[in-house]
């Protein structure tokens, strides 16, 4: 066991005041984003980011983001229970029992079942990241520059995951990161690109107001418009009562969360498949092995515990491709990659040679993430969830405000500002030609990557193109990077078909129901 | 006011008439280097990136105008001015920040945004302003980052 020279000081790290204050602090700050329908767990982690500079270490920096992403896939299953509104597409499936339950008067019960899965699945899926990440990072760590490169290829092949119904539109937008990454001085050459004379733009686009921009303001912008267009009209939310889950109905509800969180730590670990996926694939397997289908979509424990469970395990399970091979597997996991990349930590296997203890502090930090969030949980949810009832005019303002002042933070100059608001509406005529921006963003991250490895393997072998098809590992990368987006288009458009028939038969349900 | 947008139509002109302008720019946007360090070419990688939205937009037109699959989105102006007025209060609030400072900036910006919201309730406004005040010191003294200053008083 050589990882118990990084683990025991990691230990160490993590159960230091600030890194469990920190933790706390994520956790909440990730349920009330979460639970907020229209805000995310992207924009919490964005508005957390600035902040994280001024951290005495980037462990605690990258603990306290992670709390984030655990503490909102549970926050969204808050409104989705009270108001039959996910919080986060992750909590889609939960509205399909949480609400139903909820309306019967048991809002404590389905919100307890919620926390208990979360937790469940949360916690599989930090212990499956533990054992897995040292021994698929000896696996690769003989990689040099130019398998590196294909790495960083087959990240970008993830766009064709994250890219809606069209793949052209995708590759276009991931393009269009990378081009933009592009602009400002070339670190090799030092020669200027695409500056076209604007002093703003000779040091680049940094990442961070870029990504404040394309995510956060995006978000709040279009929160406030639907605010506007409905006068701040708000839902009615479920009153919580005080008889939450008993202890035999933890029992029952043990196999599902177990074969969500199996599901899910698969999905979840493989590039470009999310919450959003998994949830639905693990609410139907529960479905299919349970001893009482027929209670699904009428309020069933299983089901919350199926769906809950499933989006909680694969926050661990997405940080193992980003862990050990530097790939993020979603727009969460490609913003984790922007903020390692911001602190100074290069993710992937030389992580856990050269900076052990960070790396073990990050595992062992999303571990405890999932051990606190259950108490947590079952202390805040009351108080997080009428959060939920707060105008939106409080808070649009205050993220604002928030996020400006974070992207002026990146670098101290102005121009962050002026760049974030030429991002903004450069965002808002993609959401017009309906292009999504999260492959923009995966490129933009990656680009860097990229390039440098591209930069290093072309001096290592005298501009020999085609290096990357004589070296075996980064061929073999290569064909898989082609089989992965043949296959996940595959999958993509099955998972549409079922996810689109499982929606149409929910409500055709709810209609059945409310018609009686 | 309401008009049917056809997104992969004109996201492939749009893309592909920007794509080509940037390649047509390349020569006197990214020069070459004086001297050969033995690195590649500082085109390449933007190079690439173009032209691989050209064949995108190439495909987007393709798709749309022979195998006429479309994705239609309907722009309503009554639904998307207030996305358009937020955006433009916004750059307002950037620039102001930057020639009058950020405290000012907050405290003009953002009551009109939160009037045009429809907002009347006063402690929202004092709410906000407190908020940005707050923000302010927050970053100066927590976070050791002063933000733009009134010209002339300092940070």
């Amino acid at each position: 066991m050589g990882d118990l020279q990084y683990i025991i000081p990691a230990l160490g790290q993590v159960f230091s005041v600030m890194n469990l204050a920190l933790i706390f602090g994520g956790l909440v700050l990730g349920m009330i984003v979460g639970c907020i329908p229209g805000l995310s767990v992207t924009l919490g982690i964005i508005l957390l980011l600035p902040l994280t500079y001024t951290f005495p270490t980037p462990d605690s920096a990258i603990i306290a983001l992670l709390a984030v992403y655990v503490g909102g896939m549970y926050g969204g299953s808050i409104s989705a229970i009270t108001l039959n509104t996910p919080g986060t597409n992750s909590a889609i499936a939960t509205t399909f029992d949480g609400y139903p339950l909820a309306k019967m008067g048991k809002v404590k019960k389905a919100l307890d079942t919620s926390l208990f899965a979360s937790t469940f699945g949360g916690l599989f899926s930090a212990l499956l990241l533990l054992v897995c990440a040292s021994f698929i990072t000896k696996l690769v760590s003989k990689f040099a520059s130019v398998e590196y490169f294909s790495m960083a290829i087959l990240g970008i092949s993830l766009i064709a995951g994250v890219s809606g119904d069209s793949l052209a539109k995708g590759i276009l937008s991931g393009l269009l990161g990378i081009l933009m990454a592009a602009i400002g001085t070339d670190a090799v050459t030092g020669v200027w690109r695409y500056t076209f004379g604007i002093d703003a733009l000779r040091y680049g686009i940094d990442m961070l107001p870029a990504m404040i921009a394309l995510i956060a303001l995006t978000q709040v912008v279009q929160k406030l418009r639907d605010f506007v267009i409905t006068g701040g009209k708000m839902d009615d939310a479920n009153k919580i009562d005080n008889v939450g889950l008993t202890g035999k109905e933890m029992v029952s509800i043990l196999p599902a969360c177990t074969r969500s969180s199996v599901i899910a730590s698969i999905l979840g670990a493989m590039p470009g498949v999310g919450g959003g996926v998994a949830q639905f694939m693990c609410y139907n397997e529960v479905r299919r092995t349970s001893k009482h289908p027929e209670q699904f979509g009428k309020g069933s424990l299983e089901g919350i515990a199926a769906a809950e469970s499933s989006n909680n395990a694969v926050v661990g399970s997405a940080m193992i491709p980003l862990l050990t091979l530097g790939i993020p597997g979603d727009g969460v996991t490609a913003l984790l990659l922007g903020a390692f990349i911001l602190h100074g930590i290069q993710p992937g296997p030389t992580m856990f040679t050269k900076q052990g203890v960070i790396a073990y502090s990050i595992i062992l930090g999303c571990l405890v993430a999932n051990i606190f969030l259950y108490p947590i949980g079952l202390a805040l949810t009351r108080a997080v969830a009428k959060i939920v009832q707060v105008r939106y005019t409080y808070l649009a303002p205050v993220i604002i405000i928030f996020c400006f002042a974070g992207a002026f933070a990146a670098t101290g100059n102005t121009k962050e500002m002026v760049l974030t608001a030429a991002i903004l509406i450069f965002s808002y005529v993609l959401t017009l030609l309906d292009i999504t921006n999260t492959p923009l963003m995966l490129g933009m991250i990656l680009a860097d990557i990229m390039e440098m490895n591209f930069v290093t393997s072309m001096m290592s072998y005298d501009k020999d193109y085609l290096i990357f098809f004589k070296r075996p590992i980064s061929c073999i990368i290569l064909i898989l990077t082609v089989v992965l987006v043949i296959s996940m288009l595959r999958i993509n458009k099955k998972v549409e078909a079922l996810n689109q028939a499982q929606m149409e038969e929910m409500e055709r349900e709810h209609a059945e129901e409310a018609g009686k | 006011m309401k008009f049917k947008i056809k997104t992969y139509f004109w996201s492939g002109v749009i893309m592909g008439l920007f794509s080509v302008f940037m390649l047509l720019a390349m020569p006197s946007q990214v020069r070459l280097p004086m001297f050969d360090s033995g690195a590649p070419s500082p085109r390449i990688i933007p190079g690439i990136c173009l032209v691989g939205i050209l064949i995108c937009s190439v495909i987007l037109l393709i798709q749309s105008l022979v195998f006429k699959k479309e994705k239609i989105v309907e722009f309503d102006w009554a639904k998307e001015k207030p996305c358009i007025v937020l955006i433009l209060l916004l750059c307002v609030y950037v620039a102001l920040t930057i020639y009058i400072g950020f405290i000012p900036a907050v405290c003009i910006i953002f009551p009109i945004l939160l009037w045009y919201c429809g907002e009347r309730k006063p402690f929202i406004y004092i709410f906000t302003v407190a908020a940005g005040i707050g923000i302010f010191f927050l970053f100066k003294f927590v976070f050791h980052i002063s933000l733009p200053g009134i010209p002339g008083l300092g940070g």
